[in-house]
């Protein structure tokens, strides 16, 4: 693989005595939608916060866009700048607005000014299909919008990669195809994308890579295709199998 | 938020400056701390202008005239009084004090300025006439008192129990109420007392027990003491000593102030009355009241928000020190605190603390330590996705905090925020203890001459009501205005 965004060796991650990650090897190369499957604890969470050092690893290397994030002398601050991040609880800012929501960061840290983040806020929140929320506070927006305003909130930092874990497990329903279809603009504009989910369909449709996780260790990976249809590891199979079952 | 910070030490600031009086340093005139007990009549106590009067008051005034220094008196207590001279808070101590063996140990003794003696006092209609009818009942002291000294000595031979009040109004009163069979007593107190219309007899000859003196600290001031004692002796040589004496236990003295009694139990005994009688006494502790109240909400929220915040931060050491801090000045006592910091470390140190400040410190210190708590625990609420969310866009810890966590907690600990001004507010009469005369004092003070303790204590009730109602109205006006 050349160009490689991400890449993980060895990652090992431990909560006191609860050994999570067991040495993960994990790469992403630029461009690419890499999309993690597994059943509920077997890391993939810990995986993705370790990507932006949400998370601190016991050992190993994370190095992305040839940053290397697991050393605490890296400026981590800087280099989250570029790595955008979404979370399955939205976690928007509660004190903002929508639009201040998405215009804190880049104003705060110097990327833009007030009236040109107001500008670009307003063209994010139009591309999300939101652009009648501006001032409206979040508690106010369904699960759905909400989501849509994270992924805009992390998008205003213009980010080389960006980072979703369960981005709709916490929606209704008929509210995921809405954040779906903002995903799946953005990969068509080829934006790096590490999506931890438990949508097939999308993984099908719009990943370049399917990674599967079990007790804390990569057992297979390889084209969406490939693994759906044709998984060689057992526990692959047994979990394909429930998650299609229900 | 900076401009807030400014604005407030400055007002502290000025606080500061405003209530340290500097004592006069006049080359030929210094000036001495004296402390006393004002609830003793008739050695020492406020008269209805709330002047400190009686045989201690004149004679140390008229002394230190004649030996040319002045005088600066501490109404703050007796048993404050006698600690603060241990500790150097004070240069003297005038209040009546019986002259002890135990209290040579400590302090030096200037030469006897009255001869006293312990008598008993009983409710007239009681049963009680001799020490032998005490058998199995209840006997009010004094803490500190001679009084109480004699009585402790005596009670197993009698086979009575004593109880300890800090006031010479609760002594009598619950003689009077019944509660106690009796109580024990300076003869001349006492003896003024029934005088005045106490409402209790004398039924036992004064017991030779000793005299009073002034006192300073032991092996210091010697100075002071050599012109107390040489005050005292030019007094007695030209007559006026007499005179002091014959003013506040002669027949036409307590006379006089029997009628002045009478007087206000027959213009004064309503509430309106009390409150005329006693207006500008009750006016400048609520003041004072107020003005402790105020500076210590500053500066407890200060301290307290700076504590609270060291608590969250991401350093172990600073969450140590954070958790520290609470745990011991949330811990100790509010009364320990204001005598530990007033009276314990200047006994260490050496060097004396104003009341004033020495209140505001214990304040801050424990009215700090719970805002800390609070302030930790409303961070802490916060949904630590929030957290989460701002530094994955690379914002830094403080920026994230200052932007995102602390405007809402702060919401979550604008309650609390109330509470603790309103408990401060209370807590501020707990400083009565170090002789700030806050509201608290004023209505011993008040009470130890007139003894109407149900009615003071009521209109003094009233009091803290009002002003807490104010203080809550004014809190839930800027709560309003922050939440908007
Ligand atoms: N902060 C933490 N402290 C202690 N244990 C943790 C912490 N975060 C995660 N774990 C543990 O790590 C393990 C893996 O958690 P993780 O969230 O990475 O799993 P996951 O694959 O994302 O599962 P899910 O599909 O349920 O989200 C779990 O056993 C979890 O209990
Ligand atoms: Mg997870």
């Amino acid at each position: 693989m050349k160009n490689l965004k991400v890449d993980v060796t060895d990652l090992k991650k431990n909560f006191g005595d609860n050994h999570v990650l067991k040495g993960i090897d994990f790469k992403v190369a630029t461009n690419e939608v890499v999309v993690l499957i597994g059943p509920s604890g077997s890391g993939k969470s810990t995986l993705l916060r370790c990507l932006n050092r949400l998370e601190e690893p016991t050992s190993g290397k994370v190095v992305i866009d040839g940053n290397n994030i697991s050393d605490p002398k890296t400026n981590i601050d800087q280099a989250r700048e570029n790595i955008g991040m979404v979370f399955q609880h939205f976690n928007l800012f509660n004190n903002l607005t929508v639009g201040q929501n998405v215009e804190l960061a880049p104003v705060e840290l110097g990327k833009m000014s007030k009236e040109e983040a107001v500008v670009a806020a307003k063209k994010l929140l139009n591309t999300v299909g939101l652009d009648d929320k501006y001032d409206a506070m979040p508690q106010s927006l369904s699960g759905g919008q909400k989501q849509r305003v994270a992924i805009a909130r992390a998008l205003a930092m213009n980010p080389d990669i960006m980072l979703f874990d369960e981005p709709t497990s916490a929606l209704d329903p008929e509210m995921v195809g809405d954040v779906l279809a903002v995903m799946k603009d953005l990969a068509k504009k080829g934006m790096t994308m590490v999506v931890v989910t438990h949508e097939m369909g999308f993984a099908k449709e719009v990943a370049d890579r399917v990674v599967f996780m079990a007790d804390g260790k990569v057992m297979e990976e390889g084209k969406p295709e490939d693994v759906f249809d044709n998984p060689q590891n057992e526990r692959t199979k047994t979990f394909l199998e429930k998650v299609i079952n229900v | 938020m900076k401009k807030i910070i400014a604005l407030i030490s400055c007002m502290f600031g000025l606080f500061v400056f405003m209530n340290y009086h500097e004592p006069q340093v006049n080359a030929a005139e210094k000036t001495y701390t004296i402390g006393t007990d004002v609830t003793f009549p008739p050695f020492v106590y406020a008269n209805s202008n709330n002047k400190y009067v009686g045989i201690d008051m004149e004679l140390i005034r008229s002394i230190a005239k004649k030996e040319g220094f002045k005088v600066d008196i501490k109404p703050i207590g007796f048993n404050a009084a006698v600690q603060s001279l241990s500790s150097g808070q004070i240069d003297g101590v005038i209040a009546g004090m019986t002259i002890t063996d135990e209290r040579r140990q400590k302090f030096d003794f200037s030469t006897p300025y009255y001869k006293s003696g312990i008598v008993m006092a009983v409710a007239p209609k009681g049963d009680v006439k001799s020490l032998k009818d005490l058998k199995g009942k209840k006997v009010a002291v004094k803490t500190g008192t001679a009084g109480a000294t004699y009585a402790n000595s005596i009670k197993d031979r009698y086979g009575f129990k004593t109880v300890t009040f800090d006031d010479s109004d609760n002594v009598y009163n619950d003689v009077k109420n019944g509660n106690s069979a009796a109580c024990f007593d300076d003869s001349a107190v006492l003896n003024y007392g029934v005088k005045t219309g106490l409402g209790l007899k004398v039924v036992t000859k004064p017991t030779d027990i000793g005299s009073y003196g002034f006192a300073v600290e032991k092996g210091k001031n010697k100075e002071l003491l050599s012109k107390f004692n040489s005050g005292l002796k030019k007094l007695k040589a030209n007559g006026q000593y007499d005179k002091i004496i014959k003013k506040y236990t002669g027949e036409s003295a307590t006379a006089s102030q029997k009628k002045a009694n009478d007087k206000a139990d027959s213009e004064g005994h309503t509430f309106i009355g009390l409150i005329k009688q006693n207006k500008s006494a009750i006016l400048s502790g609520i003041f004072e009241t107020i003005k402790l109240t105020v500076v210590s909400i500053i500066c407890a929220t200060v301290f307290g928000v700076l504590i609270g915040l060291l608590g969250v931060l991401p350093s172990k050491f600073a969450r140590g020190a954070s958790t520290t801090i609470i745990y011991i000045f949330r811990g100790l006592p509010l009364l320990v605190l204001a005598l530990f910091i007033y009276n314990g470390v200047p006994s260490l140190t050496g060097s004396k603390v104003p009341a004033f400040i020495a209140g505001i410190i214990t304040l801050t210190l424990n009215e700090g330590a719970y805002t800390a708590a609070f302030v930790k625990g409303g961070i802490q609420a916060v949904d630590p996705g929030q957290m989460e969310a701002a530094r994955s866009l690379g914002l830094p810890f403080g920026r994230s905090m200052r932007k995102i966590i602390l405007p809402q907690g702060i919401k979550i600990m604008i309650p609390s925020f109330i509470n603790q001004f309103i408990i401060t507010l209370k807590d501020t009469s707990i400083l009565s203890i170090i002789g700030i005369l806050e509201l608290t004092q004023t209505g011993k003070i008040i009470i130890a001459r007139n003894l109407e303790g149900f009615k003071i204590w009521t209109i003094i009730a009233l009091i803290y009501l009002i002003i807490i109602t104010v203080l809550t109205l004014l809190s839930k006006w800027v709560e309003r205005r922050i939440n908007d």
